[in-house]
């Protein structure tokens, strides 16, 4: 291996970037870095890279597929050395240098890193109240889409009615995480159209605190919800969730428009489970020296003029390793992280 | 033993006198008060402590409680030594003080302060060898009063060797009483080591009367101490209305009252002021209130909060934060129920608001059984709890009813904590209703708030009331059911309102024991620690509370078990966020467990 020394003027083809983690903001730092003419390595605990996304239908805005985006990184990862199955054990700091032992105990010594870990979804077991894992019924965000991808949505027996609970495990104190996850609203809005788009008869109900339709065209969609696909927004937590004889789901919520308690029955009820820390946080930080927050994830010290930035020079983060966001948001922040790493690097 | 002096009479004795009369007339002042502020009813209560029992037990609490402190031997025994010495120690002084006057100078009897000053006034005769056994244990109880005293001294420095980790802060009043307590027993040691060659003395009084012959033979150096010792004793009396030593007279009382049936009914009745004058503000319930997790929030418990009603400051912070898990009430020395006193604050802040519980209507029942089985809110919000008994009941081949199983009614419980005594009521008599009409026999409950609830709330003659770990215990010990051993190991939580609450404690136990090893924990059964997710609190922010579930876990999980298993469902859902190991219900486990 190739030392890069101060007294040598090598260019960028000898220096190396580790990238942690293969979601859509490993794959564009990875890419980005590969660009401007880095090494790069790109770690990966799962089988394949590609992240929460390999589980997911279709993104919107532009109701692009998420495989086709995850494709058009892969077709396009020649340079970028993918090391997948594996995790990283520690790492030695040197002047310029860092040493990173991964799980099969190869050493990589690389120059920066950019930790894109991602993000966990919220266990919806815990808010047993919804009866996740106990009635049929209930099932989550990510499970919709996986029957959406896989087609077996189609082999379900038409329901009657559909809910949609926002806010499953995110601005909830009870299950210590009071973020929001930022992007379940728009996922529910999302899932409850494209519910109606398979079964256009079908009652769509989403429980809401509040929407936060914060990005471009996302309350746009939220206007056709309402007015094309006549989806049904009740402002109101749902309260429990049993089942009766015939196996319909029993929804209790609160309509909070008109004060009311509302009993509904429902043939499916979709979880929007929220993003939660990675449960590796903790122990990466403490390989590479950075801070966490009291959510759980990755701290940056200046969020606002350095978000990719943190207590270490030579360490980067991108995605949602520093808190939910939306695959828009993490591929830029990638970006912003190849270009800081690209910065420090270069004029060294 | 003949008296020195003719008069029996020295100007020293003053300050000891005026102090004594002082108190006397204020603690008479005091009962008689507290006993005018008794309603009709509760004096007449009082007659009863003519009934040969209860004075029996009256006289037997005073001195287990009052004098010789058992409950705190029962927690720690230095800490138990240190009190029982200076209150047994110090009352046998008094009555042996008084049996000699009565013996040697019956003249003097009625006397206030000859006894206590008998060594003063009396010279030894040839009498001396009958004396000479009073000499010894007056010796003997005076030297294990100054070794209490020791232990105090050292306790205040590091009272963690005396097993609190937290001892009370003092203010002024508490202090001066506190430093001339401290000051009286050395000093009578001093003042009996003058006189110890003239009234005769043991062997310490003695000794030090030999060791210090220079000091102590001086007659002008005698008065002075003797002074001092009248002057320690006269100003304890004087302080003592002022501070925390008010507990030593108001005990009895508090004693009296509760074995005649009187309980607190409100902040400054009788009662409840007697138990505001008992708290000695010992401290042992700051370490055993959750809300100590965290150093800043110890001002909010039992102690400091009785504290700020005797001053008569308002107290609604700290009556509306506590968690009511009882522990404190469990521990206290001295028995005072400040879960009641809280409940009475928010009583007077809570109770005029009110709300319409009507709407609520309960489906009659298709069918009628002699089980009814009603899950309460909590168990509706933990569907894998009642899933489980369902399980089990089919298996054990018993029908019964789902009172609750579309829309439940709440028990009350915490209409109840929260002061709204009028809305519970309200609740209570619609569920009462329901469960009358359905004809049962057993009412099956999961939840021990519920469980409280109907037992001690709801007038259900001839219905059984039962928790499901009981009930399913009951099931497993006549073979309804059967189940299977596995490896794994489990610690078991006390949920507050079924163990402190209903005292329920072994058949859950009994229960995982058939079942997996059951491992300890530091803190169980009665000392167990609240899982922090208490209904009982009105204001306690979830910051607080994930602070005390983590002090809970930590206190659950010291022996490295599987599983965490207990039987209240919202203490379920309080560990199940934090807990990294699997938390379970009893319930959820026996499902589990069986063998068709």
């Amino acid at each position: 291996m190739v030392s890069p020394s101060e007294n040598l003027n090598l260019n960028n083809m000898y220096k190396n970037v580790l990238v942690l983690g293969g979601g859509v903001a490993g794959l564009q730092a990875a890419s980005s870095l590969r660009d401007l003419g880095y090494r790069v390595t790109l770690v990966e605990k799962g089988e394949k890279p590609g992240g929460h996304l390999n589980n997911w239908d279709r993104l919107y805005p532009g109701n692009i597929t998420s495989s086709s985006v995850i494709d058009g990184y892969l077709s396009n990862s020649q340079g970028i050395r993918i090391l997948t199955n594996t995790t990283i054990k520690s790492a030695l700091k040197s002047d310029k240098l860092l040493t990173v032992i991964t799980s099969s105990s190869e050493e990589i010594t690389v120059s920066a890193v950019i930790i894109t870990t991602g993000f966990s979804l919220f266990d919806a077991t815990i808010k047993e109240e919804y009866g996740y894992g106990l009635y049929n019924g209930v099932i989550t965000n990510a499970d919709l889409e996986s029957l959406f991808i896989s087609g077996k949505i189609h082999n379900r027996e038409k329901p009657s009615r559909v809910g949609f609970v926002h806010c499953v495990g995110s601005r909830d104190d009870k299950v210590c995480n009071r973020h929001c996850s930022k992007i379940c609203c728009m996922t529910a809005v999302k899932q409850a159209c494209e519910i109606k788009e398979i079964w256009p008869e079908t009652e769509a109900f989403c429980f809401y605190m509040d929407l936060r339709m914060f990005g471009r065209g996302y309350e746009d969609l939220y206007y056709e919800a309402q007015n094309k696909y006549g989806v049904n927004f009740i402002r109101g937590r749902v309260s429990e969730v049993g089942e009766d004889e015939n196996g319909k789901l029993v929804v209790k919520a609160e309509d909070t428009l008109t004060s009311r308690p509302l009993k509904i029955s429902l043939d499916m009820l979709v979880l929007m489970s929220g993003m939660v820390k990675n449960p590796d946080n903790k122990a990466l930080s403490a390989i590479f020296e950075t801070s966490i927050g009291e959510d759980g994830f990755f701290a940056q010290p200046h969020p606002i003029v350095n978000p990719t930035g943190s207590s270490s020079t030579r360490i980067f983060f991108a995605g949602s390793a520093t808190g939910p966001k939306s695959v828009a948001e993490s591929v830029n922040e990638a970006k912003s992280a190849a270009l800081s790493v690209h910065m420090l690097l270069s004029n060294e | 033993m003949k008296e020195r002096l003719i008069f029996g009479y020295d100007p020293f004795v003053l300050p000891f006198l005026i102090g004594m009369i002082f108190i006397i007339a204020y603690l008479l002042v005091g009962t008689v008060r507290i006993i005018l502020s008794l309603n009709n009813n509760e004096k007449k209560q009082l007659f009863r402590i003519f009934i040969p029992v209860n004075a029996y037990k009256i006289v037997k609490d005073i001195i287990l409680d009052c004098l010789l402190h058992v409950k705190i031997f029962k927690r720690n025994l230095l800490l138990g030594y240190m009190h029982s010495s200076i209150a047994f120690g110090w009352f046998m002084l008094i009555v042996l003080g008084h049996i000699e006057v009565m013996l040697f100078t019956p003249q003097r009897n009625g006397i206030f302060y000859y006894p206590i000053f008998f060594r003063y006034f009396v010279m030894e005769t040839e009498e001396t060898l009958q004396g000479a056994f009073f000499f010894f244990v007056m010796d003997f109880f005076l030297l294990i009063i100054l070794s209490g005293i020791a232990l105090a001294i050292y306790k205040r420095f590091r009272s963690h060797r005396l097993g609190m980790k937290q001892t009370t802060k003092l203010r002024l009043g508490d202090n001066i009483a506190l430093y001339s307590l401290w000051l009286i027993f050395p000093l009578r040691l001093l003042a009996e080591s003058f006189t110890a060659d003239i009234s005769g003395g043991s062997f310490i009084t003695k000794g030090i009367n030999d060791l210090f012959h220079s000091f102590v033979s001086n007659p002008a150096n005698t008065l002075p101490v003797w002074w001092a010792y009248s002057c320690a004793l006269g100003l304890f009396f004087f302080t003592l209305p002022f501070s925390r030593y008010m507990h030593i007279p108001t005990e009895i009382l508090l004693i009296v009252l509760r074995h005649v049936g009187i309980n607190a009914t409100s902040l400054r009745d009788g009662y409840s002021e007697a138990e505001i004058y008992s708290c000695s503000r010992c401290g042992i319930c700051i370490d055993a209130c959750p809300m100590s997790f965290e150093k800043k929030d110890v001002k909010f418990t039992s102690v400091y909060f009785i504290r700020l009603l005797r001053r008569r400051e308002i107290a609604e912070q700290p009556a509306d934060l506590c968690l009511m898990c009882n522990k404190c009430v469990e521990v206290c020395p001295v028995g005072i129920d400040s879960t009641k006193l809280k409940l009475i604050c928010r009583e007077i802040n809570n109770g005029a608001i009110s709300f319409d519980y009507t709407p609520v209507k309960y489906n009659s029942p298709l069918k009628r059984e002699k089980l009814l089985y009603y899950g309460g809110c909590m168990t509706n919000l933990t569907p894998s709890i009642s899933t489980a008994i369902s399980k089990i009941l089919d298996k054990a081949e018993i029908s019964y009813v789902h009172l609750d199983k579309d829309q439940t009614i709440c028990c009350g419980r915490p209409l109840l904590l929260s002061g709204n005594l009028k809305g519970a009521r309200e609740l209570i008599n619609k569920n009462r209703e329901a469960i009358i009409s359905s004809g049962c026999t057993t009412l099956l409950l999961s939840c021990p708030i519920c469980y409280k609830m109907f037992k001690e709330e709801y007038d259900l003659k001839g219905i059984e009331v039962v928790h499901h770990s009981v009930y399913i215990n009951n099931l497993v010990k006549s073979k309804r059911i059967v189940l299977k051993k596995t490896t794994d190991t489990c610690v078991y939580h006390d949920p507050c309102e079924l163990g402190r609450g209903s005292g329920i404690y072994e058949q859950p136990r009994e229960l995982l024991s058939s079942m997996m090893l059951l491992k300890d924990s530091p803190l169980q059964n009665n000392e167990s620690i609240c899982c922090g997710g208490s209904l009982g609190s009105i204001s306690m922010p979830f910051a607080k509370r994930k602070i005390i579930t983590g002090g809970s876990l930590d206190n659950l999980l010291t022996n490295d078990p599987d599983l965490l298993v207990t039987s209240c469902p919202l203490c379920l859902k309080t560990f199940t966020p934090l807990n990294s190991k699997r938390t379970a219900d009893i319930a959820q486990v026996v499902s589990e467990q069986m063998i068709n």
